[in-house]
């Protein structure tokens, strides 16, 4: 069309041909501004895309051929058709643009992302080696305890080992102290019989230096001081009951007179007679008189019998 | 064309009249071929979209991908030439935007499940430490 219209002008003259070319540009430039339908919202689109930061640097190539497509769209095109076509190529072309600065803008992002899954994922096991720490310790702690528990059952163990070895000892050292004063352990307690060897005939004075039974009683009563004894004087049938009661009394006093004489605290020590009760013999026969004259000390059991 | 009209303009205008005329109409005359670089290039771009799972993240962009490749398909064999390249041209740009889309979707897809197993962790961080005393 342009080519007929200038051949046209030039067959007339080149003067009307310069001013014709003159209207008709005025007149291309007046209709300039007409672009074809939807040009204007591609480049709307690509507008927007251009002004997105996250976007706009990401998908170069993509943008600059959405660009180009954009103003060929733009041009004035009487080709309604042509026109169109061209609105739909810059359109597509604008859309894939922005499809893929979107994909690129999520690809970095990735990054930023991995970093943070391996942030999450570094605080969640030091969180779990804290855990981890913390149960150990407590499993130490228990341990400990536990080993201090054991130690303290060893140690007791020990203890009452030891406590029973020391009782056993001790009950062996009583039974031998028993057994040097030949002392016999009854219900009353551990009866020690002193025979009247201890005294001269009717009379109540201890006889000197035969004392040494009574010497191994003083050290047995200092040995073991929570047990108190009651000395208890015995005679035979010969004589008055009443003068028999008075010997026996007297002779018990004699005793305990001994004990307390050898520092043996007298609240500890009773004395009583009992006459020619209680024989533990005949009094028919010399032997059985003699052994029923006597003194007999009882020693009682402690509060806490140690046997 | 316009290179020799103008030869011809200056000399014998009328004759370049001619001249003119008879290129137009050999021009149309003859059949023009056929768009055979810009239909490759569009089912090359439908096969990509394809491979790139576009009928799941772009169905729609794939489709309108074919049809106008059916379109452009069918405006060769009825010899428009002109309108089955420019449908070549509209195929290939549609099926270039469904393999634009095709991608964006797949990596937000990523991103977001990374977003997603990124907040499990947190979350399971804090419950852990919630449960301690």
């Amino acid at each position: 069309m342009n080519t007929i219209n200038h051949s046209n002008v030039i067959v007339r003259s080149t003067l009307i041909a310069t001013a014709v070319a003159s209207i008709l540009l005025a007149a291309a430039c007046a209709t300039a501004p007409v672009k074809p339908d939807g040009a204007a919202e591609a480049r709307a689109k690509l507008t927007q895309l251009q002004s997105d930061p996250n976007l706009a640097s990401r998908a170069a190539v993509a943008i600059k051929d959405a660009d180009a497509a954009v103003r060929i769209a733009e041009q004035p095109e009487l080709n309604k058709e042509l026109a169109a076509h061209r609105v739909y190529l810059a359109d597509r072309k604008v859309d894939t643009a922005k499809a893929l600065a979107e994909t690129r803008f999520a690809e970095d992002q990735r990054a930023g992302l991995t970093a943070q899954r391996d942030s999450a994922r570094l605080d969640a096991r030091t969180h779990e080696a804290d855990a981890a720490k913390v149960q150990a310790a407590t499993a130490r702690a228990e341990g400990a305890e536990q080993k201090l528990a054991a130690d303290q059952a060893r140690s007791e163990a020990g203890a009452a080992q030891l406590a029973a070895a020391s009782s056993e000892q001790q009950a062996a050292e009583l039974q031998r102290q028993i057994d040097v004063l030949q002392a016999k352990p009854t219900d009353r307690g551990l009866v020690l019989t002193l025979g009247d060897v201890l005294f001269t005939t009717g009379r109540a004075d201890l006889k000197p230096g035969a004392t040494g039974n009574l010497d191994k009683l003083v050290a047995f009563l200092n040995k073991y001081p929570d047990r108190s004894v009651a000395i208890q004087g015995y005679t035979d049938s010969v004589g008055t009951e009443d003068f028999n009661q008075r010997l026996s009394e007297r002779r018990a006093d004699s005793v305990k007179s001994y004990l307390t004489g050898q520092g043996i605290g007298s609240t500890r020590l009773s004395a009583l007679g009992k006459g020619r009760n209680d024989p533990v013999a005949d009094n028919d026969s010399a032997t059985g008189r003699q052994q029923n004259r006597r003194v007999e000390v009882i020693i009682s059991n402690p509060p806490a019998a140690l046997r | 064309m316009n290179l020799t009209s103008k030869a011809n303009c200056g000399s014998r205008p009328r004759m370049a009249v001619g001249v003119t005329a008879v290129l137009l109409l050999a021009a149309c005359a003859s059949t023009p071929p056929a768009p055979t670089a810009n239909l490759q290039a569009a089912q090359q771009a439908i096969a990509a979209a394809e491979r790139s799972e576009a009928a799941r993240y772009a169905p729609g962009e794939l489709s309108e991908a074919h049809i106008k490749l059916a379109l452009a398909d069918s405006a060769v064999s009825e010899k428009k030439m002109v309108v089955a390249e420019r449908f070549a041209d509209q195929s290939r740009a549609e099926a270039e935007l469904a393999s634009a889309k095709t991608s964006a979707a797949k990596a937000n897809a990523v991103n977001d499940e990374m977003k997603h197993s990124n907040g499990t962790l947190v979350d399971e961080m804090k419950r852990g430490s919630g449960d301690k005393p």
